[in-house]
């Protein structure tokens, strides 16, 4: 008896630990992760410049013309591409169009409501375009069949079925690995009936030129850098930086958004050294760059 | 509601999930449709008593279709509310069915949802009630009671897949409870078969 009693008197006071840290967790956010980053670790057991793993899964979903599924962590994007024809622009008449989409939907965390896409999913988007376009990762020339004529519209849509953190690199993570599994079927315009027919058997992959990758770090307390931030670490972050760099080396895009750190010069070239490395190790994991798809 | 909780299901389909791009807007009536039906196919399933003014969410996200829309929101929807941890009254696993001339076919493609006429049924497998019958097509009275009964079979197949599937799950957990530290005192070795039991009871 006495034994039992004492077994379930540990289970207690190991169950009221647990209790009274998550509910410190809850109430004082900030000073629970103060305490973490002071012993230079996080919540999840991470270093402060350590990166979540990355899976990525291609060519899933048959009915697109290009698909992938990332999962950064346990946020997981799917994204999906089709393709259309349409008319090209009266001043630009050979280029074709790049439409990316991201949706955040109420099912991805309980941050977001059911309704119309929030902010954040409006600002993701947005920013998705402009990376895609200054890295230029598809020429949108290559996009045309017939120039005034008719052209390729490449929708991009991607959706966030788990969000905890970081959405940004695995949504460009995932239209890359997409844009990259697109096949198109050849497409011929007919002059006289001023239509465009595809051929059902011949499909060629997409040219993919650049291969962006974005890593994103934020500043906690204007004193530490975290790489990769989760759910938790994200609402508590004064400043955050993306940096996007291409294969070659050259950097497409970098933001930052807030103060940065108080007293140290350089922060953002060690960002930039630290995506580097990042970047070459997220592409030589998903990108077999031996061979050519 | 002051008794019961409400259930409220969002159905949102992706416009890379059929052969044609489209994209559909939250207010199509075709999808708010989607979404009532299940509703009320699970209104009497979920113990809603048990959570009274409080909301349960359903969000059911369409991939990829190919055929069987209904039937496999619905299927899903049971899987993901056991999952959760939400009390039902029972499974409900549902299948569609069709007529091609006098042969019976379950659980139909889209190419040939848009040609035969067919029938989407979901039961409760253990008490044998059907809470769902939808039928948009025109189906000669005769060869409805085969369907329907064959549609009836058919779920109680789908539902030991789904039983299968719950049950690995259940073991998986229960073991990484047990191996993780022990903070939940429940999870002692009488509680545990206790736990499997009562899956095995469903």
């Amino acid at each position: 008896m006495a034994e039992t009693s004492n077994a379930s008197s540990a289970i207690d006071v190991a169950e009221q630990e647990a209790l009274k840290a998550s509910t410190f967790r809850r109430l004082h956010p900030k000073v629970y992760l103060e305490r973490f980053v002071a012993e230079k670790v996080r919540p999840d057991g991470r270093e402060l410049d350590e990166w979540r793993d990355v899976s990525v899964n291609v060519g899933s979903i048959s009915t697109a013309d290009g698909s992938a599924l990332v999962r950064l962590g346990d946020t997981t994007i799917v994204c999906g591409v089709k393709a259309e024809i349409a008319e090209p622009e009266l001043d630009r008449p050979n280029e074709g169009f790049l439409v990316p989409n991201i949706d955040l939907p109420a099912l991805c965390s309980p941050k977001f409501k059911p309704g119309p896409p929030t902010e954040e999913a409006q600002v993701l988007s947005d920013r998705l375009n402009d990376v895609l376009l200054a890295s230029g990762i598809i020429s949108r020339i290559s996009l045309c069949i017939e120039p005034g004529k008719s052209v390729w519209v490449l929708y991009i849509d991607a959706i966030c079925l788990n969000y905890d953190g970081n959405a940004f690199d695995a949504a460009l993570l995932a239209m890359v690995a997409a844009l990259r599994n697109t096949r198109l079927p050849k497409a011929a315009y007919n002059e006289e009936t001023g239509r465009t027919t595809c051929s059902r058997r011949s499909l060629l992959p997409l040219q993919v030129n650049k291969l962006p990758i974005s890593s994103s770090f934020g500043v906690f307390d204007s004193t530490h850098v975290l790489a990769d931030p989760t759910t938790f670490e994200e609402p508590l972050l004064d400043t955050t930086f993306s940096v996007i760099m291409n294969e070659d080396g050259k950097l497409v895009s970098v933001l930052q958004l807030g103060l940065g750190l108080v007293g140290q010069p350089g922060t953002l070239d060690r960002c930039i050294a630290a995506a580097k490395a990042h970047s070459s190790d997220i592409r030589n994991l998903v990108y077999d760059t031996s061979n050519t798809s | 509601m002051h008794d019961r909780a409400l259930i409220n299901v969002e159905v949102n389909i992706v416009p890379f999930s059929t052969g044609e791009r489209r994209k559909r807007s939250r207010g199509d009536k075709r999808i708010l449709e989607l979404g009532s039906t299940i509703k009320s196919t699970f209104e009497p399933v979920v113990q809603t008593s048990l959570y009274p003014r409080s909301e349960i969410d359903i969000f059911v996200h369409v991939l990829q279709q190919d055929g069987g829309l209904l039937q496999a929101s619905i299927n899903a929807s049971t899987l993901a509310l056991i999952s959760a941890g939400i009390p039902l009254h029972d499974f409900v696993c549902a299948v569609t069915g069709g007529v091609h001339s006098t042969a019976p076919m379950l659980d139909l493609t889209t190419l040939e949802e848009n040609d035969i006429p067919h029938v989407t049924v979901a039961v409760m497998p253990k008490t044998k009630k059907v809470t769902l019958v939808t039928m948009e097509t025109r189906l000669h009275v005769d060869r409805f009671g085969d369907i329907f009964k064959l549609a009836c079979e058919a779920g109680q197949v789908i539902h030991k897949e789904m039983k299968r599937a719950v049950s690995e799950r259940t073991q998986k957990l229960v073991t990484a409870m047990e191996m993780g530290p022990r903070v939940v005192p429940s999870a002692d070795v009488g509680d545990r078969d206790a736990m499997i039991d009562d899956l095995n009871d469903y």
